[in-house]
This record gives structure tokens, sequence and C-alpha cells, in this order.
């Protein structure tokens, strides 16, 4: 017994099938070519300076980032605010520049500047500097951290906050384990077996959907042994012997359980949970811990910085910054807006709003930064060690864009983390992926 | 037979003819069919309009872009097939296919047979059953980053409540998401939760519409009930079963947030779709020409299965 549909389809017909099939099918290409979401008009057309900031921290830290951006008035003309979320960042970005409907200033991901500044869209700091250096704020910048910024045709952002990675460790559970905070890698290894003892982890991290810390641990661990991904002339340097011996170092932690098998996958929630719950002894995180996982006990704190078996000791930051862009109404107006907001800056931390350090000294010294001991110890102990994703090299590059949460930098860290190869090859492994998306 | 002869009127009026047959006046016809295919015209030009705009646009930057070696703001240099090369001869580019495949298999048929399971079930009378087909709906209905997130919850660490099930069982203690094939299966196994009431509503809807009589027939004829499921039940919903996979297939190729949420693609790119790679390649790695390139061959193989599948449905619809 066959019993088919006997209802010929006149409806269903073979052209109009093949256009919803198209339709359909063509979702992916017009996904990876679309445009982004901007949607307001010209790089602030009217005069108005179009200002562009990301969620660097709570909402609170947004409302108040408007109100200082649109407290601005200067050169004639006045800013507004707008917040970009950090899902397609780039993707928005880009897609308003292409269709001149960008910011004329914007914060944005750390190597932001230089990518836009390869293709022309970035205008260049210089004369901001300058009235910086009139108004007396240049010589407030913490040591080191303008020089990043400057390229050979001149500045291509200004810095404005530092996203620190540092060691940070749960005070009740060392005690619990009897043993010293680790000064250097054995002190490292031993404190995780002892915390592995009572049930918590001595190398916090993870790398899963949208975490980076997983990342940011590999490259710390390469620096504070005096390597890095790149050499002193900015090329690609993965395989030299202090990166080898960092990451064999990470992969015998791996194997003695000091870093929790399942931190591959694991989200930056599921890794503040694991700081909040007890179960992270140790590990390199941001600033402002005990806030951003709910545990202001004192329980949390700051490590001082370990030092590698060479005597190396680093860790690695990301300098933030203000750019502006060529779409402007005004390039003077758009200069003016960033020495105001540079010099209004001071509220946010007045506020307790930024889970970052700031790059201003005043800032360092105000109550109510200068009253966290943490806080303090940041700027004292890791901030002189500080070196960004260049390492051995002194400025920043469009090439950083590519490692920072790129692919092949993401599959390292995961491969070393679930320790299914020995460290030569996982970063035999990297360096060929890198190369292959590095501008030639 | 109204409903053939209706049909037929319907056609007839649709390719232009009038009552009566092709004999009609033959002024009449022409006059209308000048008439109606201005009408036609104007009313199709904004739709056209739009649809160029929207999709056309779109389709040929792209394809600017797979031929060009710049960025997603300056199209670069032209480098011809260079990137489909480049591509192509990537094994991550072939790994990611092969996960993409599998992921769609399981996800096509793992969905359709879970909804025509329940779609059975919901056939018969079952107490509460309202609230149970609400509570079936609930997987599709709910967002995407919310069931990820709440699964997340469930599998991701060893104390989630998941793993410590298997640990309370001595079962030992399962990484879901950090073992990389049990991280492929537990997306494909997410893939389905979140698809089943999607294919549950459509074979509902073709059930729905199977008169009760040919059952009745069938079993004073003395078929079994597994004769009637499989010579009856399946052929008369074999068009909605086939337009179902052709639908669900580009749901699965093209799905980014299941994967991208709950893995991101890893770890160790062990659940990397094409999509996720696409996704990787333009914005994180900033390749826009070999990112958009994948694209391409993603709608390429889509428009294919596609056709494949049209042409069983067209089979299914013969006598």
């Amino acid at each position: 017994m066959s019993t088919k549909p006997s209802i010929a389809s006149s409806a269903f017909s073979r052209r109009g099938f093949l256009g919803f099939a198209a339709a359909a099918a063509s979702a992916p290409l017009l996904a990876a070519c679309g445009g982004g979401s901007a949607s307001q008009g010209g790089g602030g057309a009217g005069g108005t300076i179009k200002f562009w900031d990301m969620p660097w921290a709570t909402p609170a830290y947004n409302d108040a980032a408007k109100k200082l951006a649109e407290g601005f008035s200067g050169s004639g003309s006045k800013a507004s605010y707008q917040i970009i979320q950090w899902n397609n960042f780039y993707q928005t970005f880009s897609s308003a520049i292409a269709s001149k409907t960008g910011p004329a200033v914007s914060t944005g991901g750390g190597f932001q500047a230089f990518q836009f500044e390869q293709q022309g869209q970035i205008a260049y700091a210089d004369k901001v500097i300058d009235k910086l250096k009139e108004n007396g704020q240049f010589d407030d910048f913490l040591p080191g951290v303008l020089d990043p910024f400057k390229s050979d045709k001149g500045y291509v952002a200004v810095p404005w906050q530092l996203d620190m990675r540092v060691f940070w460790y749960r005070k009740s559970l060392f005690e619990k384990a009897g043993v010293g905070l680790p000064t250097d890698w054995p002190s490292l290894l031993e404190a995780g077996k002892a915390l592995k003892k009572v049930g918590a982890f001595g190398f916090t991290t993870g790398a899963g959907a949208g975490n980076n810390y997983g990342n940011h641990s590999m490259i710390m661990m390469m620096v504070n042994n005096g390597g890095g991904v790149w050499n002193k002339d900015g090329e690609l340097d993965l395989m030299n012997d202090r990166n080898v011996e960092a990451m064999e170092f990470v992969l015998e932690l791996v194997s003695n359980g000091i870093v929790d098998p399942a931190a591959v996958s694991y989200t930056t929630d599921n890794m503040s949970a694991q700081w909040k719950d007890g179960k992270a002894g140790f590990g390199l995180f941001q600033v402002n811990v005990p806030q951003r996982v709910g545990d202001t006990s004192g329980d949390l704190l700051v490590a001082d910085p370990i030092t590698g078996p060479h005597g190396d000791k680093a860790t690695i930051v990301f300098p933030n910054n203000i750019m502006m862009y060529t779409n402007t109404p005004s390039q003077e107006a758009s200069e003016a807006f960033l020495v105001y907001y540079l010099g209004q800056l001071k509220e946010l931390w007045r506020q307790k709003l930024m889970s970052a350090l700031p790059v201003f000294k005043s800032i360092t010294e105000l109550p109510e930064f200068a009253n966290d001991p943490n806080n303090v110890k940041i700027v004292k102990d890791w901030q002189p060690i500080a070196k960004t994703f260049a390492a051995q090299g002194k400025t920043l590059n469009a090439n950083l864009a590519a490692l920072d949460g790129g692919q092949a930098l993401n599959q390292f860290s995961q491969t070393i983390l679930t320790g299914k190869a020995d460290a030569k090859t996982a970063l035999q492994t990297f360096q060929s992926g890198l190369e292959s998306v590095l501008k030639k | 037979m109204a409903l053939t002869t209706a049909q037929s009127g319907l056609s007839r009026a649709r390719r232009g003819v009038a009552p009566g047959g092709p004999g009609g006046p033959a002024n009449r016809k022409s006059k209308l069919s000048a008439q109606t295919s201005r009408t036609f015209f104007w009313l199709l030009l904004p739709s056209v309009i739009l649809l160029v705009l929207i999709h056309g646009y779109p389709l040929i930057h792209a394809g600017v872009q797979a031929t060009h070696d710049g960025s997603l703001i300056q199209t670069g240099n032209f480098v011809g097939g260079e990137n489909f090369a480049t591509v192509l001869s990537s094994p991550a580019f072939w790994k990611a296919a092969q996960f993409t495949l599998m992921f769609t298999i399981v996800g096509v048929f793992g969905s359709w047979l879970v909804g025509l399971g329940l779609a059975l079930l919901l056939r018969t009378k079952i107490p509460a059953g309202g609230t149970f087909k609400v509570l079936l709906l609930l997987p599709w209905v709910v967002p995407i980053v919310v069931s990820s997130t709440a699964w997340n919850w469930l599998v991701a660490t060893p104390d989630s409540l998941i793993p410590s099930l298997f640990r309370n069982l001595g079962l030992g203690t399962p990484l879901f998401l950090a073992d990389p094939n049990l991280a492929a299966i537990t997306v494909m196994v997410f893939k389905v939760w979140v698809s089943f009431p999607f294919m549950m509503m459509m074979i509902s809807a073709a059930l729905a519409s199977v008169d009760t009589t040919v059952y009745e027939a069938a079993s004073m004829d003395g078929a079994t009930r597994w004769q009637q499921f499989s010579q009856i039940t399946l052929p008369l919903i074999a068009r909605s079963t086939y337009i179902s996979w052709i639908l669900m297939t580009i749901f699965c190729v093209n799905d980014f947030p299941t994967i991208y949420l709950l893995t991101g693609g890893g770890p160790v790119s062990a659940t990397t779709s094409l999509v996720v790679l696409a996704y990787r390649t333009v914005f994180q790695d900033f390749a826009t020409g070999p990112g958009v390139a994948i694209a391409f061959l993603m709608t390429m193989t889509l428009v294919v299965i596609s056709v494949l599948l049209y042409r069983q449905i067209r089979k299914s619809s013969v006598e």
C-alpha cells in the first residue's frame, strides 16, 4: 500500500522554491559581508562630535561617561555619546567608517587605532599631545604609557586606562594549605600542589567562549620568562627558548592538576565563579577582582610578581586608548574634545567605576583609588614591569590585533590547557597560524 | 475532486486563461494581459528594488571582497581565486566542514526523530496535553542566549548539575565542554534540543491534515501499527518532512549562536563549524577575503543540497 499526497503543488513552484532557498542559503554570505549596526549619520554633522565608547565596566560607568562627554562645549561644538557593544565591535566600526557614519572620536579595541591607521582613517593626535604639554597633563602620565602609541607619522591614539593582568590569591586557601605565596616558578608549582590538596587550583584561568584570560596567561608566562611573541624588531619569534621553557612549565602545571581540567572551556563567568566559590587559590586576573566577583571581604589580594628561572619579572598590560578619526566635522573640535575628556577622567575613578588602572599619576593619588591596598600594590609593583603584547618591541602595531583574540592564539592556549601537545609542537602550530594571518 | 477543479481554475486564472478555455475571445485576452502586465510590473517594482538592495548589493559586494585582499573598509587588490585556494588548502576549513556535516546530520535527523516521536505522542490523548505542548515548545521559544547560558550552568564545570549526577552515579566526572569529543556531542545534543519543537510543529501540522479514516480502513485490512506508520503516516508527511529537512539543513549549516555561545568553537576547534570559522576569519583574524570565500562556499553547498532535496519533494508530489 502506497499512499502519497496526490495534490500537485501548484503553489510550490520550482522558481519560488529556488528564490526562497537562495535567500535562505545566502544568509552566511550576507552575515559575512553585511554592514554593522551603526546607523547614525556622518562624523558628527552640525558640528557635533560623535564619541563612541565601549561598555568598559558596569552600566553606571556608561552613564557617568555619557554625562562627561555631553558636558563638552568647545571650539563651537558639542559632543554626543553612544555605547558600542563588544560583540562584533570591529564590524560595527568598520562598516560605519566605510559608510562615513562612524565616530569622530572613540575608545575601542586595544589595537584598533593601528588597524584603522593602516587604512588611512585615523587622525594623528600630535596636536593633542602638544595641548597636554601646555596644560600640564603630559607630565602627569605614568612612565611609559604614551610611548607605545608613537608611530613614524605621529601619535596614533592617546592612552586613557591600563587593563593590566596581575596575580591574585585567596589568603584563606593559602593558610588552609599551609603554604607560602609563590615568589618564583618552583614555589608556584609547590603552592599549586598544596592548594590541590585542599581542593583549590593554583593557576586559575579559562579559555572558553569569549574568555581571553587563558590567552593572556600564556603570553604572560612567556613574557615573565623574558620571551614573548615578537622580538625587538617586531618580528615573529615564538620558537625562542624562553617561550618553550615557559610553556613546558605551564604543561607541568596542567599535568599536576594545578590547572582546572575544565578551564579550557570556562567563560569569564565560570572563572569568576571559581574565585567567588573558593576554588581559585592563585591566578591571573584583572584589576578590581573583589568587586568583579562579589567578594570584598578582604580575602582576595594581589600577589607579588613572580620571578622567572632567569631572573625576569614581567606581566602584560593593554593600554586602552582614545582615537580620533579623519571623518570629523572639525578636527580642531575633535582635539578639543579629547583634551577635555582626558581632563575629566578622574571622575570615573573618583566614583569607583573603573576596573582598570588610570594612566595619570594624579588619579592614582585620589583617595578613592589609593585607599585600596590592592590598587596601590598594582601601581607600585606591577605597573613598572608591565609590557604590552609587543613584549620585546617598544611600539604597538596593527599585527597585534590579529594576535589578540585571534584563532591562532586561542587554539594555542586551549592546546596547552588540555595538555594535548608538547610545548614545541604547540608553539610551532601557533607560529604557523599567526604567520598565515599577519599582514606581509 | 472539487478541490482539484478549484485549483485548476486558479491555475488557469494565473496563466491568464479566461473561463471557458483557451478558445476565449482573443482580443479580450490580450487586453487583459497588457493591463495585467503593467499592473504586475508596478506592483512588483518596489519589491524588486528592495530585493536588489538588501540581497543583490551585499552579494555582489561579498563577491568583490572574496576576490580581493583588502579589509572591510578597503577592498584592496584583485587576487582572483587566491582566497578560495587559500581556504580550500587549509586543514582548518576541512576540519570545520567535517564538523558542520556531522552537526547538520545529527541536527536534522536528531530533531526530526524527536519531533516525529513527540508529534505522534501528541496525537494521542494524554493528561495535561496543552501544558505539555507549551512546555515542549519552550526550547524553540527561549532566546538562544538564555538557553546556552542555562546549558553552560548545567554542564560547564565539574561541580555543575549534570557532571555531579554522573559522579554520584559512579560514572566519573565528564568534562562536557572541555573534552573535544564530548564538547562536539554536547553541542549537537543542544542543537537537537533547541530544534525539535520546530520539527514537532511541522510534523504535527502535516499529521493534522491526514484523514483518520485511512487508518480505520487499514486496520480493517489487517495492517499492523508499524505497517500503518511506515505505509501511511510516513508517505503522507513526506512533503512536510522534506521541507523541514531543507529548512533544518539551512538552519544547522548557518547556525552561529548555538555553537559560539556554548563553546566558542573550541576546545581546540573541535566544535568550529564553517560559519564560526568564517566569522573568526573575518572578525578575529581580520582576513576578510578568505572569510567571505568560506561564506561563498557554504552558500553554494547549501543551494546544491536544497535543490537535491527539492527534487525529492517534487517526486513525493507525484502520484
